[in-house]
């Protein structure tokens, strides 16, 4: 009794794996790359504002957008196989430079086709802007949303003009102890506290310059109240008084806050600071096609879609964070968004901003200021 | 026929040793390829140098492992006496009303842990459910009760709380009555039957809970991100920091086979003291 019993459970099981083992290849066999597209980005794009009318257009299309975390993980995703299954990747401008590109992990852009879109974007990137190209030459992604990102005070405790004036000094001064946090995005981190010891992060930085970054690292470190990876937690600790600012955000962290009402929440960029006078950074997207060996034929569709005024807007103010975007030097984009809207995301102050800061690039000793971070977070 | 027994069972298990195999084993070995490999790259052809284990001594880890393993412990600790007479109660005492903490218990579980503890952050922030209160009843308040060691010690006792309860119920409803009232009618005291009856009959269950909740809480990070702002950085963080931040993934790897061996040392001595059938509901 056994045995038969045994000897059925077996071959049962035997052929359910079987079966399902060949499922697998079958379904995708059948799978037409035509009809399908993949996107892992940023927040925004995969919205069903953003998505629904382009799979209105694509009927028989299946869209799929997964939210990343941050670039690295994004990054890692490509690097771990993955580059089979996405299609266009979103991320900061110097990972796709630095990191994407010389690997391999994602293709050049038709200039033909993309080209003719820098014309009608705001000034900074109608030239076109240069870091959307690789060092060779090609166009490796295409630009929309960006922002300021320094660092972030509440207006009632710090006023603007003096946290313009001071810039990076606000977060060493004994006063400031235990009256900031730190929002814990790492390689942005490392870019402002070189910024904060008057170092150029996009410069290799010499042994010297190493123990100048330790003690900024430390001292920064050492005088937060809180640290946290997200953004929603710092702005209710500046909301409800734990912190009168935070160290690290910008027009992407403060908007949330901003479009409630809570307009003394405000992204603050240095007058003044180490890179030819500037001390403010800001970042830039580029949406770029990935290197997938059986590239869907929809992937360039998409990145010509995303122009279009209506989805600029949605791509701009999605779910949980808004920003501006590099198509609002289009008329017919810019007219898409109304008053409150460009106040939440500092509109006012943007082109000034823009012009105090320097583009977030590749930081060139990062490997070794990593660690000393590090160490110093550790404590 | 116990041979041919025997030789279908292992041939009817070869599948799922099969998928555990791929499924468990195999994700295992690739982080300890990467553990030996050299810093910085991102395939497992290169020739090993065990460089990440050296980084690893050598840039002060052993702090977040520390700190890991230490807020574990307390946790594990503090959960198994604060659930000791809940558990007994469950096991010996409650009939139905059993059913319904188990119930309440289990169903919290169904809610993200993220979102749980955000509602501790709501709570205990300044101008929170508690300090807020406070202030608008006497007019004083404090700086919130965030962004500490011992608070990210509460999330995790109350993260973890059900993985200490139900086993330890399960332990201590294997008490014989018999056994403690015998020990009553010989004159024990109260504590001497905890400790001569109930603690070893209830030991495959003690194990089990301090066992579930010690792993699972060395290798928590919301508590910390979420409650304590960091104020202590903790392994899992570091993990996670040298597989994104830092594109280092044989560092990663390196300190996450740290944390494997520790961990599953710990296990594998905890295991080999109880009888684990025991409280699988095997007899002995």
């Amino acid at each position: 009794m056994t045995m038969t019993l045994s000897r059925r459970s077996f071959t049962l099981g035997s052929a359910t794996i079987a079966g399902l083992a060949a499922m697998g290849p079958l379904r995708h066999a059948h799978a037409q790359r035509t009809d399908q597209l993949n996107i892992l980005c940023w927040e925004g794009y995969n919205t069903d504002d953003v998505l629904s009318p382009f799979r209105d257009r694509h009927p028989g299309a299946t869209l799929r957008a997964e939210s990343g975390t941050s670039d690295p993980d994004m990054i890692n995703k490509l690097r771990a196989g993955e580059v089979n299954v996405w299609d266009l990747i979103n991320v900061n401008q110097p990972w796709a430079r630095g990191r994407l590109y010389p690997e391999g992990l994602i293709k050049p852009l038709d200039k033909d086709r993309f080209l003719p879109f820098f014309e009608r974007m705001s000034p900074t990137f109608a030239e076109p802007y240069p870091l959307a190209f690789a060092d060779d030459g090609n166009l490796i992604g295409m630009p929309q949303r960006y922002g300021p990102f320094s660092f972030v005070v509440n207006t009632d405790k710090i006023s603007r003009a003096t946290a313009e004036e001071q810039g990076w000094k606000l977060f060493l001064d004994p006063a400031m102890k235990d009256r900031f946090g730190i929002l814990t995005y790492d390689n942005w981190n490392i870019i402002h506290m070189c910024l904060t010891g008057d170092q150029n992060p996009f410069a290799p930085i010499d042994e010297a310059g190493m123990e100048t970054f330790r003690k900024t690292a430390e001292t920064i470190f050492g005088g937060a109240r809180l640290r946290s990876d997200d953004l929603v937690a710092m702005n209710t600790a500046l909301i409800n008084g734990e912190i009168d600012a935070y160290f690290t955000g910008g027009t992407y962290t403060a908007s949330p806050a901003r479009l409630d009402g809570l307009t003394n929440i405000r992204g603050i960029t240095p007058a003044s600071g180490p890179i030819n006078g500037k001390g403010g950074v800001v970042w830039i997207e580029l949406t770029s096609l990935v290197n997938n060996p059986d590239p869907s034929a929809l992937a360039a569709d998409f990145l010509e879609f995303v122009q279009e005024p209506e989805v600029c807007k949605a791509v701009g103010f999605a779910e949980g964070t808004y920003n501006p975007v590099a198509q609002m030097g289009d008329p017919a984009v810019f007219e898409k968004w109304d008053e409150d809207e460009l106040d939440a995301i500092q509109w006012d102050t943007l082109e000034d901003e823009m012009n105090r800061s320097v583009e977030y690039d590749v930081v060139a000793s990062y490997d070794d200021l990593s660690t000393i971070y590090n160490a110093a977070k550790r404590g | 026929m116990e041979r041919l027994d025997r030789r279908l069972g292992a041939l009817t298990a070869t599948p799922m040793l099969v998928l555990l195999g791929l499924c468990f084993l195999a994700p295992l070995a690739v982080v300890a390829g990467f553990s030996v490999m050299p810093s910085k790259v991102f395939d497992l052809w290169h020739q090993p140098d065990f460089s990440a284990y050296a980084e690893l001594l050598r840039q002060g880890y052993w702090k977040s492992l520390a700190w890991s393993l230490g807020m574990a412990l307390a946790s594990t600790l503090i959960l198994l006496v604060l659930c000791w007479p809940l558990a007994y109660a469950m096991a010996k005492v409650y009939r139905r009303f059993t059913l319904i903490l188990t119930i309440g218990v289990v169903m919290s579980l169904f809610v993200s842990e993220n979102i749980r503890l955000f509602g501790w952050v709501l709570t205990l922030m300044k101008g929170g459910l508690i300090e807020g209160y406070l202030r608008h009843w006497t007019g004083t308040g404090f700086d919130g009760l965030l962004y500490n060691m011992p608070v990210i010690v509460f999330g995790l006792v109350y993260v973890y709380l059900p993985f200490m309860l139900f086993p330890l119920a399960q332990g201590i409803s294997m008490v014989p009555d018999d056994a403690r009232q015998a020990a009553a009618d010989l004159g024990a005291s109260r504590a001497r039957i905890l400790w001569e009856i109930d603690l070893p009959l209830a030991a495959p269950g003690i194990v089990v809970g301090c066992l579930l909740t010690f792993v699972l809480a060395t290798g928590a990070v919301a508590e910390s991100k979420l409650l304590g702002g960091q104020a202590v950085i903790v392994i899992a963080d570091e993990v996670e920091t040298a597989f994104t931040y830092g594109q280092d993934w044989p560092l990663g790897s390196a300190l996450a086979m740290v944390l494997i061996a520790i961990v599953g040392a710990i296990a594998i001595v905890g295991v080999n003291r109880v009888d684990l059938d025991a409280i699988m509901g095997r007899r002995r």
